[in-house]
């Protein structure tokens, strides 16, 4: 019994963390972008190459190359790690479906870049400088 | 004649952007990998390799480039590099395609193009894509791929949201002349027999294919349907030329995917069934028949970051066979995936294989077919 409370317990801050995770990265979009907020359905869709749209606009994912906004991002609206993300993209890529999105190196390049293209989106942690870019709401 | 057109036009298409935008401009990338797997059986040679002595001859490189001068337009190419066995050592085009997306409810792609049908057809070949060394036989038979992967032709694709509670319904369809070629595993014990087919057998291949991703996350179900013509060649046996002819058959496919977090589960189940017959001079000789049904069922886990490991079930039954071990072929499987980093990775499987209706040649197998073999296979892996 003792065993099973301890394993609830840490269920328990297992889910906290998640919770915790998310609220440290924040999904950003080019002024552009029609929508004002994304169903958590709707981003992963954008993020694995199944759609190109949202609020009826075309879009491009941008990514991070890594980093712990990156893993945050994966963890909480993809559901994979970074190996496995990838993975699935070069599927895409190699089987002539997609063309791998932007990989830029950290959340100033992903801002200045989502800033000057419309249609793009991408994440960045919430504690770095987002001006001219939009923040989009995930629910 | 017609596939050199369709393929010339894809290329010419993929050349107007360049002399009108720069290279940045094209987004083009550059990707690529390779792979080496080695085989050891305890009975059988299979997949026309010395395998009970343990072989290595299973080397792929693959290299592909792409360029997306608007956003709405990209083309790519990619070439690879086999070496499997007595079955391949060269060079070939897997695609090369220029694919318009209007929005995300209609695209269409042409050139030499992927066929999108059942599950896994589309990316079968693609090694870095899954967990597994080898698909399941039944309904990916990797001596038989080249036949299946693609055709020269097109796709129109898309798809649909029905509603909040009904989820979204993603369409394929496609037409094309796909080629058996004459060194496909499918002929392999043709040619052991001293029959060949120097030109392979071409046809026209149509097909459509829906997949309904439904409320449920991370569920989708899905069918397809490949209907392949009539197709005639001309078949040789020393000094003699005869006909060769394989009825139109179509090729029904039913499939399942669920994944939730660290857990996938997939099953698929397929009918190939029709008749040929072989024609020298003579009286006619009746048709020989097929009717081949297969299915998988599947499971892998990420047991951790870097570490997943599967099973599945993949069994074939040739209905028209006489029976014993030639009919069918039963596959049990574990298999585990180490990814040391994002570019490489490892492999390790075992298959328990009942029946003999697999990839074994005669000419290797000079002592006659085992009824069970095991297979153990190794694979490393990297990709850029």
């Amino acid at each position: 019994m003792k065993k099973l409370l301890y394993a609830l317990l840490l269920a328990a801050s297992a889910s906290i963390f998640v919770v915790q995770a998310k609220a440290q990265v924040i999904v950003i979009a080019n002024n552009s972008v029609k929508a004002s907020d994304v169903s958590k359905n709707d981003l992963k869709d954008v993020f694995t190459g199944g759609s190109t749209s949202l609020g009826g606009g075309s879009v491009v994912p941008i990514l991070l190359k890594a980093g712990t906004a990156h893993e945050e991002f994966l963890q909480a609206y993809i559901g994979k790690n970074d190996a496995a993300y990838r993975a699935g993209w070069r599927s895409l890529v190699f089987s002539g479906q997609a063309t791998m999105p932007k990989s830029l190196d950290g959340d100033a390049a992903v801002v200045d870049f989502v800033a000057h293209n419309p249609g793009a989106i991408g994440y960045i942690s919430k504690a770095s400088p987002h001006e001219g870019v939009k923040v989009l709401t995930v629910h | 004649m017609k596939r050199f057109l369709i393929l010339g036009a894809a290329i010419v298409l993929m050349s107007i952007p360049v002399s009108a935008q720069s290279l940045e401009d094209l987004n083009i990338q550059i990707h690529g990998y390779a792979t080496q797997g080695f085989f050891y059986t305890t009975n059988n040679n299979i997949f026309t390799t010395d395998s009970s002595n343990g072989s290595p001859a299973w080397t792929e490189a693959v290299v592909n480039v792409g360029a997306q001068p608007i956003p709405k337009l990209r083309v790519g190419i990619q070439a690879r590099y086999e070496l499997f066995g007595n079955y391949s050592n060269a060079i070939t085009l897997d695609w090369a395609a220029a694919d318009y997306k209007a929005n995300d409810k209609f695209g269409v792609r042409f050139g030499k193009v992927k066929v999108p049908s059942g599950l896994l057809n589309e990316t079968q070949d693609i090694d870095p894509s899954y967990m597994w060394s080898l698909l399941p036989q039944s309904i990916y038979p990797i001596a038989s791929r080249n036949g299946q992967l693609s055709t020269y032709g097109g796709v129109v694709y898309g798809v649909f949201a029905l509603s909040p509670k009904l989820g979204k319904l993603e369409y394929r369809g496609w037409s094309g002349e796909d080629i058996l070629a004459s060194n496909d595993g499918y002929w392999l014990a043709y040619t052991e027999s001293g029959l060949v087919l120097p030109n392979g057998v071409s046809g026209i291949t149509t097909g459509g294919a829906l997949h309904w991703r439904t409320p449920l996350s991370g569920l989708m179900i899905g069918a397809s349907t490949n209907h392949k013509d009539k197709q005639t060649a001309f078949i040789t046996s020393g000094a003699y030329t005869g006909k060769y002819a394989l009825s139109e058959f179509n090729v029904p496919d039913f499939f399942a995917r669920y994944e939730k977090n660290k857990l996938m589960v997939a099953v698929e189940a397929q009918r190939i069934a029709g008749s040929y017959s072989i024609q020298f001079a003579g009286p006619v000789s009746p048709p020989g028949r097929y009717d081949v049904r297969s299915y998988y069922a599947m499971a892998t886990y990420k047991l951790t970051e870097k570490f997943t490991a599967g099973a599945y079930d993949s069994q074939t039954y040739d209905r028209s066979a006489p029976l014993g071990p030639a009919r069918y072929s039963k596959d049990w499987v574990v298999s585990g995936r180490i990814d040391f980093n994002q570019f490489l990775y490892a492999k390790a499987e075992q298959h328990f294989i009942e029946g003999t209706d697999e990839d074994y040649d005669a000419d290797l197998n000079p002592g006659g077919l085992k009824p069970n073999t095991k297979l153990t296979i190794l694979k490393l892996g990297v990709s850029f």
